[in-house]
């Protein structure tokens, strides 16, 4: 395999640790989460020679259950969007189990859904994010992408739960990994969401529906609910977003680390020029559009803040009736790595980012959407905090489809 | 035309907890540069906060200090700009949702009556690195200290109750010594750890308009902030005289100078809510505990010295400033002394004293009991007002017992009839001349033979039985 797969390789990853409920497993991360003495550069030269000082909380927890840390993989600058599929390569080369992928606006399902893997965002606020170089904190969190979804399991039970270096997780009872629900059969109801339907092209519409029917087949009945906002959800990320990004960017000045531009006359200019050769074209329109809504157009950002408050609210209420949403992982004609402008970024998470607005579990289960050979993938999202059960329920259906042992 | 002047102050106090606001520092900007630093208050990638419950505890005490109510639920902003000082790019503040609103302090006006001065709101922030600028051979650099950055502060923001420097200055007075008492800050303007800023604006007296204001920085002196302000509304005066219009921006107080200078339009950041900072949520039962710690206030104090020692407002005020000073009032005070008396002479001398030789008076021998002893001895005519003073010194600085600075000092006071009257005739005998111009009208000579007798009896002299003699011999 390519070195160049790899923004740090582990050449002596640690031991298995006997009896650690990782132990044996090969975990590949990202270099925007803190691992101690490695090249942490987050995919920006604003970043450039980093070295973390201290592991993540998460990169602590994956040590004590006994994982075997690889390395880190290559990623999009500062996690926004997917910029190649390298780390799925890591995994299809069998050089690892596991990899965690941040999920800023979907990337970890889009990038599962492209290669046929499971992937997971777990409910906003339920693993710590001390040591994650994050860029958009209300949304962005810890996913995890694996070909089984008991290592996802396994993996979120090892990394989740209260932190006394992270004071913003809120004060609530976390979901319980260590025995996800037993059920011969599943039942329940997937709701599929009109609007959603509508923004699909026939070839997506037929794997989709392909998908729905194998869904039915494992015990869901499946029933059409309306969320007349849907296209909201893209708006209100890319304002809230696009702000939170602005001002979490805004320590990167190239003084203390990172790139720093050659001696200019003054600090603003060296800032100027420092930010200027550190950003790439698509974050700096990102970074551009957030500090213009900071300080040009603030009752933008209000707004869809209070929009976000009513979508969260809405979504709320369709799990009155129904169990888990399930829609399309992503679009085919709305390939993430080719997307050049932020509004093309956008489209291709389009299907996936309303989980990162609402905070919501999302399970991407492959290989259920499938149309003349390429997989759409499916996710299923459930109410915050019911991550264990939306787990369990996906490998039900995972394994009465593929006919695989049950669980 | 005649002008009325609306004066609003924004006050930050720099809290004394032990920790910075964020992380766990040490809360000293004072020591060797970036010595008290971490991943947090550097904000390096990947830091998260969190709120230092002390600094929270010791706002809400200030909080509860001013009167204000202390908000169920607040939060931390981030308030945005870009400067070398600041390592995040924001400071962490509450702009949406502040600690505490709605607070009061009472002042005695200019003409003596009691005037409440509202207070708008009371948030939390946490400070900024310094910043030094020096040269290096012939090049100027700028080099950036972050020992101060992240250090808590408290921003009080009052409504524009005040009308005149008088006003501003009492507020803060007042202030001061109801933080103090808290024992949240030490609250020196000096050291800056009180800064504050005046926002004046003019309208013609008797129309309510609230105009454009100029704020008012870099005052280091509650006398400064009075000054300032005089100066200002004087400058903003001559202003609207000659029709120019008034610009919102910042001026710069120059305390050797006397004046202000402007130094920038006045900046406004956006503020956006932070999402790492949780919201601080306050129940009724923590308050109460908060409260509870919360000594008898200076305002409440002033009130009981009123009544129960008979002092006047001023005195009282003066009492009351310290509480170390105020405790060692009530001591003296219960000694069995006029009370009057006690306040004036701390007021007059041991305040004053202290004052100029930068002490507290635990820094120095005198306690209650001592100072008790020597006005006593004053009471009693044992000695008279000016070996008194000269009492108080050595009783600031030596542990000796009054009486016994007395007696070996000679400072015993002369209260003895003959011999009195006996350098009273000498001094008459040397003066005939003055003696004649005193009977001819001219009463001033009086003055001039007290001091000439003093003189002789090296202070000594009981100035009353002194005063009595030589008006029995003249007439």
């Amino acid at each position: 395999m390519a070195p160049d797969i790899f923004t740090y390789k582990n050449v002596l990853p640690q031991k298995s640790t006997e009896g650690g409920v990782l132990a044996g497993k090969k975990v590949v991360i990202q270099p925007n989460m803190s691992a101690r003495g490695w090249l942490t550069n987050a995919g920006s030269l604003a970043l450039e020679g980093f070295i973390a000082l201290e592991d993540a909380t998460v990169i602590t927890r994956l040590r004590n259950a006994g994982a075997a840390l690889i390395g880190s993989t290559r990623m999009s600058e500062l996690g926004f969007g997917l910029s190649d599929d390298k780390r799925t390569r890591a995994l299809c080369g069998g050089e690892a189990d596991i990899a965690l992928i941040t999920d800023t606006m979907g990337e970890v399902r889009v990038a599962a859904a492209t290669s046929g893997f499971f992937g997971f965002k777990p409910s906003y606020g339920i693993i710590s994010r001390f040591g994650l170089i994050g860029l958009v904190p209300s949304m962005e969190c810890y996913g995890i992408m694996a070909k089984s979804p008991e290592d996802i399991i396994t993996t979120i039970g090892a990394i989740a739960g209260k932190d006394e270096n992270d004071f913003s997780m809120p004060d609530e009872k976390l979901p319980d990994f260590s025995m996800p629900e037993e059920s011969p059969k599943t039942t329940g109801v997937a709701g599929v969401i009109k609007e959603c339907l509508s923004t699909l092209d026939d070839t997506e519409l037929k794997a989709f529906e392909a998908g729905l029917e194998k869904i039915e087949e494992a015990g869901l009945t499946i029933q059409e609910v309306s969320l007349e906002n849907f296209r909201l959800f893209q708006t209100v990320h890319n304002v809230i977003g696009s702000v939170e990004a602005s001002s979490s960017a805004g320590k990167y000045d190239g003084v203390r680390y990172g790139h720093r531009a050659a001696p200019a006359k003054n600090w603003n200019e060296m800032y100027l020029s420092s930010r200027g050769e550190s950003f790439g074209l698509l974050m700096k329109t990102y970074l551009f559009q957030g500090a213009y809504l900071q300080f040009e157009n603030y009752p933008a950002f209000e707004n869809a803040c209070r929009i976000r408050r009513r979508l969260i609210r809405d979504t709320e209420k369709l799990f009155e009736h129904i169990d888990v949403l399930a829609l399309p992982t992503r679009r085919l004609h709305h390939d993430p790595v080719r997307a050049a402008t932020i509004g093309e970024t956008y489209d291709a998470f389009l299907l996936t980012l309303p989980a990162n607005v609402t905070g919501q579990p999302s399970l991407q289960i492959p290989s259920l959407c499938l149309n003349s050979g390429a997989d759409l993938g499916l996710q299923i999202i459930s109410p915050r905090l019911s991550d264990a059960r939306l787990l369990a329920t996906g490998m039900r259906i995972s394994s009465i489809i593929h006919g695989a042992k049950e669980t | 035309m005649n002008y009325e002047a609306v004066i609003g102050l924004e006050i930050h106090v720099q809290l004394n907890s032990a920790t910075k606001l964020f992380c766990d520092c040490r809360n000293r900007p004072g020591d060797q540069p970036n010595q008290n630093t971490c991943p947090i208050c550097l904000w390096f990638p990947g830091a998260l906060p969190k709120l230092s419950q002390e600094a929270l505890e010791k706002a809400t005490l200030a909080c509860l200090a001013l009167n204000c109510t202390v908000q169920p639920e607040s939060a931390f902003d981030q308030k945005v700009y870009y400067y070398p000082d600041l390592p995040k790019g924001f400071q962490l503040s509450q702009h949406h949702r502040p600690l505490a609103k709605n607070g009061w302090l009472d002042i005695l006006g200019e003409d003596k009556t009691v005037k409440r001065l509202r207070i708008h709101h009371i948030h939390m922030e946490e400070d900024v690195a310094r910043l030094v600028h020096e040269t290096e051979g012939r090049t100027p650099i700028s080099l950036v200290d972050f020992n101060r950055a992240g250090t808590p502060l408290i921003e009080i923001v009052t409504e524009p109750d005040m009308r005149t420097p008088y006003d501003a200055m009492e507020f803060v007075r007042s202030l001061r010594a109801q933080l103090r008492y808290t024992g949240s800050s030490d609250c020196s303007m000096e050291q800056g750890t009180l800064r504050v800023d005046a926002n004046i604006s003019l309208r013609p007296r008797g129309t309510d308009a609230l105009n454009t204001k100029v704020e008012v920085k870099n005052m280091n002196s509650i006398r400064n902030v009075a000054d300032a302000i005089a100066y200002e509304i004087k400058r903003q005066t001559e202003c609207l005289d000659r029709g120019e219009p008034i610009v919102l921006h910042t001026r710069l107080w120059d305390s050797e100078k006397n004046v202000t200078t402007a130094m920038r339009g006045k900046f406004f950041g956006p503020c956006i809510p932070d999402p790492s900072v949780p919201k601080i949520v306050v129940t009724d039962a923590w308050l109460q505990e908060i409260l509870g710690r919360l000594p008898e206030m200076p305002s409440q104090k002033a009130a009981r010295f009123l009544n129960e020692y008979g002092l006047t407002p001023d005195e009282a005020s003066n009492m009351i400033q310290e509480q170390d000073m105020s405790d060692f009032f009530e001591a003296v005070a219960n000694e069995n002394l006029p009370p009057r008396k006690v306040a004036s002479w701390m007021a007059t001398h041991l305040i004053p004293f202290l004052k100029d030789n930068n002490q507290t008076i635990k820094d120095t021998p005198l306690t209650p009991k001592r100072f008790a002893s020597l006005l006593f001895m004053l009471e009693t005519d044992v000695i008279n007002a000016n070996a008194a003073k000269e009492v108080l010194t050595k009783l600031l600085s030596s542990d000796q017992s009054p009486e016994e600075i007395v007696e070996k000092g000679r400072f015993r006071q002369v209260s003895d009839n003959a011999e009195l009257e006996a350098l009273i005739d000498r001094i008459l005998a040397d003066h005939l001349s003055d003696v004649e111009d005193f009977r001819n009208g001219n009463a001033k000579v009086m003055g001039f033979f007290m001091g000439l007798a003093m003189k002789a009896s090296q202070g000594t002299a009981n100035p009353k039985l002194l005063k009595e003699i030589l008006t029995k011999r003249l007439s």
